[in-house]
């Protein structure tokens, strides 16, 4: 005579029916009340690289790792050594206020009536500087990017019609250019760009919605550095609206600093490698930006991101 | 040593002083601005020295440039010497606003009558930093040197023979090449002589072309409008084209619209302010 039954392979984050019979030589009796049991969800996938930081947040985004929906999601959040912090959010992201100069680890864990799911697997933020990913979907067709996700590429190839249909104002279709994951936080962000000497690049900053189908500097919604190479000499062009001051620069940057101050309102670029400032535009950024990365001719750039910015990028 | 205050006036939250001394490389009664910011009540402070162009004296720079608010902020002390000896006698030295008063060109003349009161690159490199680190709170290893036109070439001049000695230099519409410009012609001719190979020392685009040194950061910036350009007294391109050759690190801004005045050089000065704090105070 059993009393205790355990059952196993139950489905994640469903709603079970249990009922138990009694059995005798006569036959099966009437089912008893039925109980209902609901299976904790599967842990939530969190997507890497969706995740963006800076030092005084993060944004973590994932996945919910269950077909069907769940009721709410914990986020956990510790300091390395320390005991954490949880929060309870509806949706499947969070940005999460932190300190800067620090190390956090955070998981998520799916909740439904049933209770919460395992923990996803961890993910490290560290808040030294601001840390973003490229935004694949933005990318012109002939733009291809490294495994890393660092590095973007302009091959030779014929740009495929097929890609040309779609008009969505999703990716870039005439500039070879891509838009950075910066975090929606308004403050000091500050990247870097390692280019070479030939490389003919446009870097800077846009508004989300800016025409994909323009230049980077060419309109209202877009600020860049730009290098053309001409025979004769390197020329760099500080383009908005179409429009660059009139500057020379004598010694070529290969590494650029990038620095952009939501509440000064100026977006600055320096010559890392000589700690040379180079130029700065004042602008009063309305609405949130992203980093933007773009190749006139064949060549590559590479973003590094994630430092801590020099004293003189926003002095 | 002795230096008997002109002029103060409480400015930027600091002082606007001129003082004067007897000069021992002029041997002259020379007058010279200091602006003295807040922090130089409680600290020692770093020195930009500025240098002005034709006709001035140290009173244009202190009442036409809108130098103290910045330097208040960045506790900078500014020192704004006179362009060249006065009252020294010399026959001719008022003959022309480019020669002789008001245009010392900041070199050591070698050719009489001029060599013996003529020697502003001495007085601004060597009497004057000693006279104003003994009399002021100043960190002595911190200054850097600036100026316009005349003033321009020779901050950059100071700068370029003097490797390590300025932490940073800048210019507005500076005389870039004066053994290919007539001003520079005119005064090398007068103070240095004939030959032209002596001139070659004072001069930024020969200077450029064989300097070893600490990095020099140098920020120029040109009026578009600017009527001295345009009548090739200036010739920024020669400069650009050596410091690029040699890789010295120049910004060099060409401004839409300005002129060669001190409208143009308040337009700018916090920008060239902020470019010498960097330096001076990292």
């Amino acid at each position: 005579m059993m009393t205790r039954l355990s059952t196993m392979n139950l489905l994640p984050n469903a709603q079970y029916e249990l009922w138990v019979t009694a059995t005798n030589t006569t036959g099966i009796s009437p089912a008893s009340e039925k109980a209902l049991y609901m299976t904790v969800p599967s842990p939530p996938v969190i997507k890497q690289r969706e995740c963006t930081s800076c030092p005084e947040a993060a944004l973590i985004r994932w996945d919910s790792g269950n077909t069907n929906p769940v009721d709410s999601y914990t986020v956990e959040l510790s300091e390395t050594g320390t005991n954490g912090t949880e929060s309870t959010v509806p949706t499947c992201q969070c940005l999460i206020q932190l300190q800067a100069g620090r190390r956090y680890l955070i998981s998520v864990r799916a909740v439904n009536i049933g209770g919460p799911s395992d923990r996803s697997e961890v993910i490290t933020v560290s808040t030294t500087g601001t840390f973003f990913h490229l935004l694949e979907d933005t990318a012109h067709p002939c733009l291809s990017i490294s495994e890393d996700g660092f590095t973007i590429f302009y091959g030779d190839e014929e740009l495929p019609i097929s890609a040309m249909a779609l008009d969505d104002n999703t990716f870039f279709t005439r500039c070879v250019a891509v838009l950075g994951d910066l975090i929606p936080v308004r403050g000091r962000h500050y990247w870097e760009v390692e280019v070479d000497d030939g490389t003919e690049f446009r870097i800077g900053v846009a508004y989300e919605d800016m025409e994909r189908n323009t230049y980077l500097g060419a309109n209202s919604s877009s600020w860049c550095m730009r290098h053309i190479l001409s025979p004769t000499r390197h020329k760099y062009e500080f383009l908005h609206n179409g429009w660059s001051p009139d500057l020379r620069i004598t010694v070529n940057p290969l590494r650029i600093g990038v620095a952009l101050d939501y509440d000064r309102g100026t977006l600055s670029f320096f010559n890392v490698n000589l700690e040379q400032h180079l130029h700065t535009f004042h602008c009063n950024f309305q609405n949130h930006i992203q980093p933007c990365f773009s190749l006139d001719n064949p060549g590559a750039l590479t973003v590094h991101n994630g430092i801590e910015a020099p004293e003189y990028a926003f002095m | 040593m002795a230096l008997t205050q002109v002029s103060s006036n409480k400015c930027a939250g600091g002082f606007q002083k001129v003082f004067e001394h007897e000069s021992t490389e002029l041997k002259c009664k020379m007058k010279f601005a200091v602006y003295l910011p807040p922090k130089a009540e409680t600290d020692k402070c770093p020195v930009m020295y500025w240098l002005s162009g034709l006709t001035c004296t140290e009173q244009n720079f202190i009442t036409k440039a809108g130098s103290q608010l910045a330097a208040a902020e960045h506790g900078i002390i500014i020192v704004a010497p006179d362009t060249s000896p006065r009252g020294c006698n010399i026959e001719g030295e008022d003959e022309n606003w480019d020669f002789g008063t008001g245009a010392g060109f900041y070199v050591n003349a070698t050719q009489d009558p001029w060599k013996t009161n003529y020697r502003m690159y001495a007085y601004v490199t060597e009497e004057l930093p000693k006279l104003i680190n003994a009399n002021f709170p100043t960190d002595p290893d911190r200054m850097s040197v600036s100026g316009h036109s005349m003033g321009g070439h020779g901050a950059l001049i100071c700068a370029l023979k003097n490797p390590g000695k300025y932490k940073a230099v800048s210019a507005f519409a500076p005389i870039c090449n004066p053994m290919q410009c007539p001003w520079g012609q005119k005064a090398f001719a007068g103070y240095l002589g004939s030959d032209r190979s002596t001139w070659e020392a004072y001069d930024a685009t020969v200077l450029a072309a064989s300097y070893s040194g600490p990095q020099l950061n140098i920020l120029i910036d040109q009026g578009q409008d600017d009527q001295f350009l345009s009548a090739s007294q200036l010739l920024p391109d020669n400069l650009i084209a050596v410091c690029s050759e040699k890789k010295i690190p120049v910004v060099f801004r060409l401004q839409p619209g300005y002129d060669h005045s001190y409208f143009f050089m308040y337009s700018f000065m916090n920008d060239h302010i902020k470019h010498h704090a960097k330096y001076l105070n990292a």
